[in-house]
């Protein structure tokens, strides 16, 4: 039913589609694709020998090799000064290259103008098949690996992805530079299939075509593109072939069902089918060989809280889980009692607000350390700080050797930051395994490139990620919710999974940002216990609570902050008797 | 219009078995006939694949087209001998459908073909056919280079390169036109090389240019441009643009008291012209394959009355193509007395001197047509030829 060119035509959208399915993958939009397509398009067709005297597969594989390399290439040379721009901005300043290509193109001398260039047609259908192929197993192999994760995680929340420890910047251009030789390969691949080429066919619309296909295909799932590219190139096929009537109602007809799609398939055409959805978490029997039993133990009936047959109420055995999975790499331990972080003098102000003045704390390993105080008091800028998010208008910081406020968050991280956020800040499209996996992104190896040569070592790898994944999730009690959606879970879990995440990348120090908000009582008393065990593990951890009894119970030493300014430091029955903190905090005796 | 432009070419094509041709078709009996010429009579329908831009940027174009296409078809038919069955296929403006399509068509087995509506298809997609030995007939594609693509590809178009040095000469002569300011826009296939075949002709007729100036097909605010162009003193503006830019341009140039004769190319070829413009247009230059008033024959005469009795308009030039394109093809047929590809390639080697609504076309050794244009000046809101 369909010609040679159909099928055609079906393989170079889904191509076009990966492109753009490359960088909305990890959150990126841009419409740049067209330009960089139009470029490799033009250098191939003009580099490539002729396929009369070289042969058809040497003219191919020269002119696919220029694409890729003109397209990433481009990628490279937009990327470096795009790359911090977010969302529709990034569009546009892809979309102005795009355009500006196009009218380089049309005022060229090389390149015919607008009259256009005649390319030879080599590429027959299974040509063109065997490398979408190729382009569909790269992104099929890049899904669940370090590197995939590390994109997904960026999509879903770039800040929390940065405080993980992932190189966003890094990896925002490699999805760019993907993007780029992916269109790069489909410009070469469209110049000599068209026979003739012009500046129209990189046009605004065909980029919109391409961004079109990758999210109705669906833009998360790795075959997502193979089935948008199909989709919108069969549409007028199939209508053509039940005889519809020409004209206008087949535009129209075609506009009504990507419409549908789009409305009832948020998720794409991919979301029909099961597959593809994250990493699997291991079977209750391969996760008993991983399991202690956690800290972060559940009272019977604790609302939201793990299945009751996770493990029994009670025990507490906190540090047999890390002892018995190790990640890739065991992060350098602080020596008990070494200064971990310190604050000295600290301010910040935020236009005439000061938020914080004059502060110092010291952080000493294996500490647990209660920052207090009253809503707007200065809790939260002060664990910004540390963790390089926000720079201090005043004072020094040191975290674990480094100057977090001349060290990307990333680099904090590395360094041994972990931290959970006031109001959660989980991925949430991805599986709560997946985002404790991500997590884990400093401590595992890179799997993408071993797993495209299916090398066992990835395999094995990523299964020990998984391991020890789980175990942190077994810590907080969670390991039984691993193949849910994070976004799906109650607010108590999804804070849970943000600590095993925080856990997974095996800090020294680990900031808990009000870790106890949306918990009940039971849960709270859980909580308190996996922080205890984790500091007998020799994890410092810096908590910010507004539960003064789990504060209480757990810290080691208190900082009281007023105002943006201590007002009282020290073991908690001396905090707790201060009569600035009892005054400006716990509220006065006299009622 | 978004793929540059336009018009022209359609392909005319009969079924048979594909090129290897045996004789029988499934659908309807032989395509080898008896008898010749008028006479021929052959038992089974010809089938004609036409691919046109119905709907997309090209749409207008591909309307007109497909009704001049089935006018023909329909007189053909009721004139009896030779039959046939003519599928027209929209190719959304997309080069991709028009490549299919085209595929479809060899596939099919249809022994001619007619379009695509605009060049830059023409060049993706005609090659299927060439290479398939189905004759190819253009009928609005006025790129050059269209018919050195095969054997196969004849157009019954003319061309910017025909159409153009007739309307400047006759512009020249009628205007003594010594000093023109030239303006087109440089981003579109169509509009550069109407610019390069005015620039040609200019100097030909050896009239100075005193400045050149361009602009972007998507312009629409020409006045900066045209105050420029004032400041020359021309005796006339030479202007190759699509119709949508040709509108503002004509308007604002009257604005700013621009009053010298505008010479347009094939892009002005619109009544939408004398409709948006108005009292702009008055005095607009523009040469043309066919004027409805200005080709005087019995044929035109019979073709006018019969599309404004079934469309209930006046036809255009594309629809006065579109209908010679298959005219043209029936002629072929009947050369050979042959429904068969090959024969009707043969055939379309052999048009001389036919008498079409365009008048007496032939298609010369490059298989592009040949007829004389007609250089026509908007008048009263019609566009009547110029004497």
């Amino acid at each position: 039913m369909f010609t040679d060119s159909t099928l055609l035509f079906v393989a170079l959208s889904g191509i076009f589609a990966f492109s753009f399915y490359a960088v909305l993958v990890a959150g990126q939009l841009s419409l740049g694709q067209a330009g960089f397509a139009a470029l490799a398009a033009y250098t191939s067709a003009v580099l490539a020998p002729d396929p009369a005297e070289a042969g058809d597969a040497v003219t191919l594989a020269v002119a696919l090799g220029t694409g890729v390399v003109v397209g990433a290439v481009a990628a490279v040379l937009l990327g470096l000064p795009t790359m911090r721009l977010r969302g529709v901005f990034l569009a546009i300043a892809t979309l102005g290259f795009a355009e500006a290509v196009r009218i380089l193109l049309v005022n060229a001398e090389w390149t015919g103008g607008a009259q256009g260039m005649s390319v030879p047609k080599i590429v027959t259908p299974g040509v063109a098949w065997v490398l979408l192929a190729v382009v569909a197993y790269l992104f099929w192999r890049q899904g669940p690996t370090r590197y995939g994760r590390a994109l997904a995680a960026i999509r879903e929340d770039e800040l929390a992805a940065r405080a993980t420890g992932i190189d966003v910047g890094a990896h925002r251009l490699a999805a760019f530079v993907t993007a780029g030789a992916v269109s790069g390969a489909y410009g070469a691949l469209l110049a000599f299939t068209m026979r003739f080429i012009d500046p129209g066919l990189f046009d605004f619309a065909s980029a919109i075509d391409g961004l079109v296909m990758a999210v109705v295909g669906g833009s998360t799932v790795w075959f997502g593109p193979v089935l948008g590219g199909a989709f919108l190139t069969l549409v007028p096929e199939l209508q053509r072939a039940v005889g519809l009537e020409a004209g206008w109602i087949r535009p129209f007809l075609a506009g009504l069902l990507l419409l549908a799609v789009i409305l009832f398939r948020p998720g794409g055409l991919a979301s029909f089918f099961p597959a593809g959805r994250g990493t699997r978490p291991l079977s209750r029997v391969q996760a008993s060989g991983a399991r202690g039993d956690t800290a972060a133990d559940d009272g019977p009936g604790a609302p939201g809280g793990s299945g009751a047959d996770t493990n029994p109420a009670g025990a507490n055995l906190a540090g047999t889980v890390q002892a018995s999975v190790q990640p890739h790499r065991r992060r350098a331990q602080v020596g008990a009692g070494d200064v971990v972080a310190r604050l000295a003098g600290v301010s910040k102000d935020y236009g005439g607000v000061h938020a914080l003045r004059g502060v110092d704390l010291e952080l000493r390993a294996g500490e647990i350390v209660g920052l207090i105080g009253p809503n707007g008091a200065g809790k939260t800028t002060c664990v910004n700080i540390l963790s390089g998010l926000v720079p201090p208008s005043g004072g020094a910081v040191e975290v674990l050797g480094i100057d977090p406020v001349r060290t990307p968050v990333h680099r904090v991280a590395a360094a041994g930051v972990a931290r959970t956020f006031q109001h959660a800040k989980l991925f949430g499209r991805l599986s709560v395994l997946d985002n404790v996996l991500a997590g884990a992104h400093l401590v595992t190896r890179g799997t993408f490139l071993r797993r495209l040569l299916w090398l066992p070592s990835a395999r094995w790898d990523e299964r020990a990620a998984v391991v020890h994944a789980t175990a942190c999730l077994e810590r907080v009690g969670i390991a039984d919710k691993a193949g849910l959606a994070a976004g799906e879970l109650s607010y108590g879990d999804q804070r849970r999974v943000e600590i095993a995440r925080a856990l997974a990348a095996d800090p020294a120090l680990l900031i808990l940002d009000e870790p106890a908000a949306g918990m009940n009582r039971v849960e709270a008393a859980a909580l308190g216990d996996l922080i205890t065990s984790l500091a007998s593990d020799g994890l410092t951890i810096l908590l910010i609570e507004h539960d003064v009894g789990l504060v209480m119970r757990t810290c080691d030493r208190i900082t009281v902050l007023d105002f943006g300014a201590v007002i009282a430091s020290g073991d908690p029955a001396h905090v707790r008797d201060h009569p600035d903190v009892v005054t400006a905090y716990l509220g006065t005796e006299a009622d | 219009m978004r793929r540059t432009a336009p018009l022209s070419l359609a392909m005319i094509a009969l079924l048979g078995l594909s090129a290897c041709g045996s004789g029988d078709t499934g659908a309807g009996g032989s395509l080898q006939g008896e008898g010749s010429g008028a006479d021929c009579t052959i038992p089974g329908p010809v089938p004609v694949g036409a691919a046109l831009s119905l709907t997309g940027a090209a749409g207008s174009y591909g309307e007109s087209q497909r009704n001049g296409l089935e006018l023909a078809a329909a007189h053909l038919n009721e004139q009896g001998g030779v039959t046939y069955e003519l599928t027209v296929e929209d190719d959304q403006t997309d080069e991709r459908q028009g490549i299919t399509l085209f595929e479809q068509f060899t596939d099919d087995g249809v022994s001619a073909i007619i379009g695509p509506t605009l060049s830059t298809t023409a060049f993706q997609a005609q090659p299927i056919a060439q290479d398939a030995g189905v004759p190819v007939v253009a009928i609005s594609n006025t790129a050059d280079g269209i018919t050195e693509q095969g054997e196969y590809i004849h157009r019954v178009s003319l061309t910017e390169g025909q159409v153009i040095p007739q309307t400047v000469a006759a512009v020249t002569e009628s205007e003594d036109l010594e000093n023109v300011v030239v303006m087109y826009s440089d981003d579109d296939a169509f509009t550069e090389s109407g610019y390069e075949v005015f620039a040609q002709a200019l100097e030909d007729e050896g009239v100075e240019v005193a400045e050149t100036l361009t602009f972007s097909v998507a312009d629409t605010d020409f006045r900066p441009l045209l105050t420029e162009a004032a400041k020359a003193e021309p005796d006339a503006v030479i202007v190759s643009a699509l119709i949508e830019a040709a509108i503002p341009l004509v308007t604002q140039a009257r604005e700013i008291g621009l009053d010298v004769p505008i010479v347009g190319g094939n892009g002005f070829n619109n009544p939408q012209l004398m409709t948006d413009a108005g009292e702009a247009a008055e005095g607009v230059v523009v040469g043309a394959a066919w004027n409805s008033a200005a080709t005087q024959n019995e044929l035109n005469t019979d073709f006018l009355a019969a599309y404004e009795a079934e469309y209930g308009k006046a036809p255009d030039q594309f629809a006065a193509q579109a209908y010679t394109g298959l005219m043209t093809i029936d002629a072929a047929v009947r050369a050979e007395c042959s429904g068969e590809p090959e024969a009707i390639k043969d055939g379309l080697g052999t048009i001389d001197g036919l008498d079409t609504v365009l008048g007496s076309l032939t298609i010369n050794d490059a298989r592009d047509a040949e007829h004389e244009a007609v250089v026509q000046v908007v008048t009263d809101g019609e566009f009547v030829a110029l004497d």
